[in-house]
């Protein structure tokens, strides 16, 4: 007789304690975790502050002149045309979040309804189709891929969003593809079966929640990654149209560092590298509380 | 003899190198063995051809094509006109600029009332060796070619873009144009006497015509190139000048030395020379030698200025750039004169000077948002919204910013490099006036709310952004919102000036070098029938004007002509009809050596043909000697 393996949203009997409430137990002792996650939370702070107008709203403004160095009125001085630094700074901090925050939700959201898909209907036309997909978009490179979005949605502000969406479920896909494989063969699937739940129901009622732990690390993994890459495609002019990012720090700073002046450069990076360590400190802390193999 | 190669890292290879120099320095010494004991090749066969002398330099746009047909921007015009031939070109060392004969025997002889040109062409002169002639060899120029190029310029088919320099302007061939550009039927006014001879008559006396003759959109195009490869001339040239084709994309344009170009000897005092300000550059050695001096020609396009200054320093790439704006503090030791720092002069020669030309935004009148209105008080309030502009409009800013302060802005479109500029001329036009912009705005009735929105194009870059950023935030000063500013970007400066010629772009914020030393050549670039996709991309079209300036182009340099100029001047300027403008201090760098005194004002790429490099003997010995 099969061992019964109980889902993971339901209460471990031994314990009398769900996985999350384990989960949150172990993520509230890992000291770095939580240090982690204040960090991000600041910066998302700041990004709010950028979103509903209480700062930085001056970022496109010409308020001093020419690389002026850091003061209190200029606190990490001014570029070129005399636009704040800080203000720039701060502005992209909510450029960081949207790109991040919209890319790690619909990539996501499409790895796990096309992995459940995919896992659920294993060895089906559904399967082989999904798993053909995921092989072609891991195939092109991600750089020239998003070059051809962004040429084929000309001037759309979502060119780069839709290409990385469109590439980073991939990843999501296949990990949510092998749970659902493992899931599906579960006897609270097959009791679900059996009473007549449709199969839409079983994939998004009583499989999908069971698959939330990974979801999460790979939503915050995808959130990170996502940072990165607009930093990378806006620096190569493939990112942001409209607005302002780190990538375009950094790429208004090629000429300046080579003419002595470095201001754009620190500011953007120090404040990107602060969110993609916190993040990625975040990641890891969530993955370690979430494995159930580990003991904690 | 100049030894091609990459370096690496000395620490990192060392090991390597060490080898390497043993195993080179080996292959050398039994080479040396072998030449010496006559093992090589049968003698005459070229046993070590020399190294080939290839001059490297940087520009910052690639052409997007090189048929003189539609050669309209200055990195197209630097190729064609080492391609092809032109009638004229200019004195390589005289400034101001001087014309001279190029494939033109001598300056044209012209009938007494100016209508009728007459110019004689060298003989003996070859296209170069392709397979569009019979048995692949290049046949003689001729006259007909001439009048074959021009017919060329007057036919839809090819997208001309320099029609406007002869438009109305040469007996029959608008005509010809109407009447279906059939290359069978001649063309009243040109007519070629002989082979060598021909004869331009003219519909009115146009001073500038023998200038216009020293253009990329006059050179010699044989017709059996054309015949053979169609819209494929873009990208192979067939032409008689100093340089032949080896490769073209977007990166570069590869280019060798014809090696059947006439033997010109080079007269220095013929060519301008001043050795007051010239001797610098070695040009001397040159004298009594004939073009080309250098086996190789590549142009890299480098779009970004810190790319090509990284090229430039590393010492093996590039040889000749211009120095980035980033770099003016680091590197000159003062700006006026342009001088170079200690460490700097030690390596590179350096020449700064005020462009020819100038940088200004033109209002595209096609645009009823702020230009022609079919509503006369619309239009009457669109001319107080671009005057609110041209107020907003901060040149000091521009000017400190992107130019350290080095350019020259001034009002109007006579630009300074020009013989009949005028620095008297008030300069309420260059001086920012944002209450003045406001109070405009408002008397005409234009709110936040009901301002059109602006589509301001650029090219994709950095620099370019923050072009539009800071005119952006000028127009916020002065009343627009954000949202009403907006940008459009562009691949490359071809897809932008597509934009252009087919009227796409609201806003034409561009620069224009001068063909010739003529503020006729900036004035014709709002003159009514130059409309696009012609030169006035304004698409400006105002009877005065027109009338005034069709006055001016058949009179000769005079007070009288000046003084016409100058009212036209003060038209454009009423009118608000461009943002305008700056010429820009342009500062080359060049390895010292290199041989040259470069250009890209009214010269071109004429001065590419006089060339040379200097022997970089170092090479060799650093090489025998290791191991």
């Amino acid at each position: 007789m099969n061992a019964v393996t109980l889902p993971l949203t339901a209460p471990n009997r031994a314990s009398g304690e769900s996985l999350w409430h384990k989960a949150a137990r172990k993520f509230g002792r890992d000291r770095l975790g939580m240090l982690a996650l204040g960090v991000v939370l600041a910066y998302f702070l700041v990004a709010l502050g950028a979103w509903l107008g209480w700062w930085a709203g001056g970022w496109a403004d010409l308020t001093g002149t020419k690389w002026e160095p850091v003061s209190s009125a200029h606190w990490f001085g001014t570029n070129i045309i005399g636009q704040d630094i800080f203000d720039r700074a701060v502005f992209s901090t909510a450029t960081a979040f949207e790109v991040g925050l919209s890319v790690a939700l619909a990539a996501t959201f499409i790895g796990a309804v096309f992995g459940a898909f995919a896992g659920f209907f294993v060895g089906s036309w559904i399967d082989e189709f999904l798993l053909w997909c995921m092989g072609v978009l891991d195939a092109i490179p991600f750089y020239l891929f998003v070059a051809a979005v962004a040429y084929a949605l000309t001037d759309n502000p979502w060119a780069m969003q839709v290409a990385m969406i469109a590439t980073f479920w991939v990843g999501t896909g296949r990990l949510i593809r092998g749970e659902v494989i493992k899931l599906r063969g579960m006897e609270y699937v097959e009791a679900a079966h059996s009473i007549g739940v449709s199969e839409l129901a079983i994939i998004f009622r009583h499989i999908l929640p069971n698959t939330g732990h990974i979801l999460l690390v790979q939503a915050s993994i995808t959130f990170v990654s996502a940072i990165k890459a607009e930093v990378i495609l806006s620096f190569l002019g493939l990112g942001i149209k409209d607005g302002m990012s780190w990538g375009l720090m950094i790429d208004e700073s090629t000429k300046e560092v080579l003419a002595g002046f470095y201001n754009n450069f620190l500011a953007a990076s120090l404040l990107m590298f602060g969110l993609v360590m916190a993040f990625n400190a975040v990641a890891d802390a969530l993955q370690d509380a979430l494995d159930p193999r580990k003991v904690g | 003899m100049k030894i091609v190669g990459k370096k690496f890292p000395r620490k990192a290879i060392s090991v390597l190198f060490v080898g390497l120099n043993r195993l080179i320095s080996a292959f050398l010494a039994i080479f040396l063995v072998c030449s010496l004991a006559g093992c090589g090749p049968p003698s005459g066969s070229g046993a070590a051809s020399p190294a080939l002398k290839t001059f490297h330099f940087a520009m910052d746009q690639a052409p997007t094509t090189l048929d003189p047909v539609q050669g309209a921007n200055i990195y197209a015009n630097f190729v064609i006109v080492n391609a092809y031939d032109t009638l004229y070109s200019y004195q390589y060392l005289a400034r101001p600029y001087l014309l001279k004969p190029n494939l033109a025997v001598d300056f044209p002889t012209v009938s007494a009332d100016g209508l009728i040109y007459t110019f004689r062409l060298k003989k003996g002169v070859r296209f170069i060796d392709d397979p569009c002639f019979p048995g692949g060899r290049g046949r003689e120029v001729v006259a007909e070619d001439f009048i074959y190029s021009i017919k060329r310029q007057f036919d839809p088919e090819n997208q001309p873009q320099g029609a406007w320099l002869w438009q109305g302007r040469i007996t029959g061939l608008d005509e010809w144009k109407a009447a279906g550009s059939d290359y069978a039927q001649p063309v009243s006014g040109l007519r070629a006497i002989d082979e060598h001879t021909l004869e331009i008559r003219l519909t009115r006396p146009y001073p500038q015509l023998t200038a216009t003759l020293a253009q990329g959109y006059s050179a010699l195009v044989p017709r059996e190139a054309v015949e053979k490869y169609g819209k494929g001339l873009g990208v192979r040239p067939v032409g008689s000048g100093p340089f032949r084709l080896v490769s073209y994309d977007t990166a570069r344009v590869v280019m060798e030395r014809n090696p059947n170009y006439r033997q010109e000897p080079v007269d220095l005092a013929a060519e301008g020379y001043n050795p007051a300000t010239q001797k610098f550059s070695g040009v001397e050695a040159i004298q009594g030698r004939s073009p080309p001096f250098i086996d190789r020609l590549e142009f890299n396009f480098i779009n970004e200025s810190s790319a090509s200054w990284s090229s430039f320093t590393k010492g093996d790439e590039v040889q000749l750039t211009v120095l980035p704006i980033e770099q003016i503090d680091r590197v000159l030791a003062s700006k006026r004169p342009v001088t170079l720092r200690p460490e700097y002069a030690a390596k590179y020669h350096v020449y700064g000077g005020l462009e020819a030309g100038f940088v200004f935004t033109a209002f595209n009148m096609d645009y009823p948002e702020f230009g022609y209105n079919p509503d006369p008080e619309r239009e009457r309030r669109n001319q107080a919204l671009r005057c609110a502009m041209l107020k907003g409009y901060d040149w000091e800013a521009r000017n400190h910013s992107w130019y350290f302060g080095l350019g020259e802005y001034f009002p109007g479109i006579i630009v300074p490099a020009s013989p009949e500029f005028d620095p008297a001329l008030s300069r309420a036009s260059v001086t920012r006036d944002v209450a003045g912009a406001r109070k405009l705005l408002k008397d005409n009735g234009w709110t936040p709310d009901n301002l059109p929105t602006i589509v301001y194009g650029t090219t994709a870059g950095t620099t370019e952004r923050l072009f539009f950023e800071q005119f952006r935030a000028w127009m916020r000063d002065i009343g627009f919102p954000r949202a009403k500013v907006v940008q459009k970007t562009y691949a490359n400066f071809g897809d932008i000036s597509r934009a252009w010629k087919r009227s796409q772009l609201p806003l034409v914020a561009k620069g224009w070098g001068l063909d010739y030393p003529d503020a006729e050549n900036t004035l014709q670039l709002f003159y009514g029938p130059n409309a696009s996709p012609g030169s006035n991309d304004a698409n400006w079209k105002n009877p005065e004007y027109d009338r005034l300036y069709e006055e001016s182009s058949v009179l000769q340099p005079s007070p009288e002509r000046t003084a016409l100029y100058h009212r036209m001047n003060q038209i454009v300027l009423d009118d608000c009809v461009a943002i305008t403008g700056i010429s820009r201090t342009r500062i080359y760098l060049w390895h010292k050596n290199v041989i040259a005194v470069p250009d890209r004002e009214i010269l071109g790429g004429f001065w590419l043909k006089y060339v040379d490099l200097k022997p970089e003997p170092a090479n060799i010995p650093a090489l025998v000697k290791g191991g």
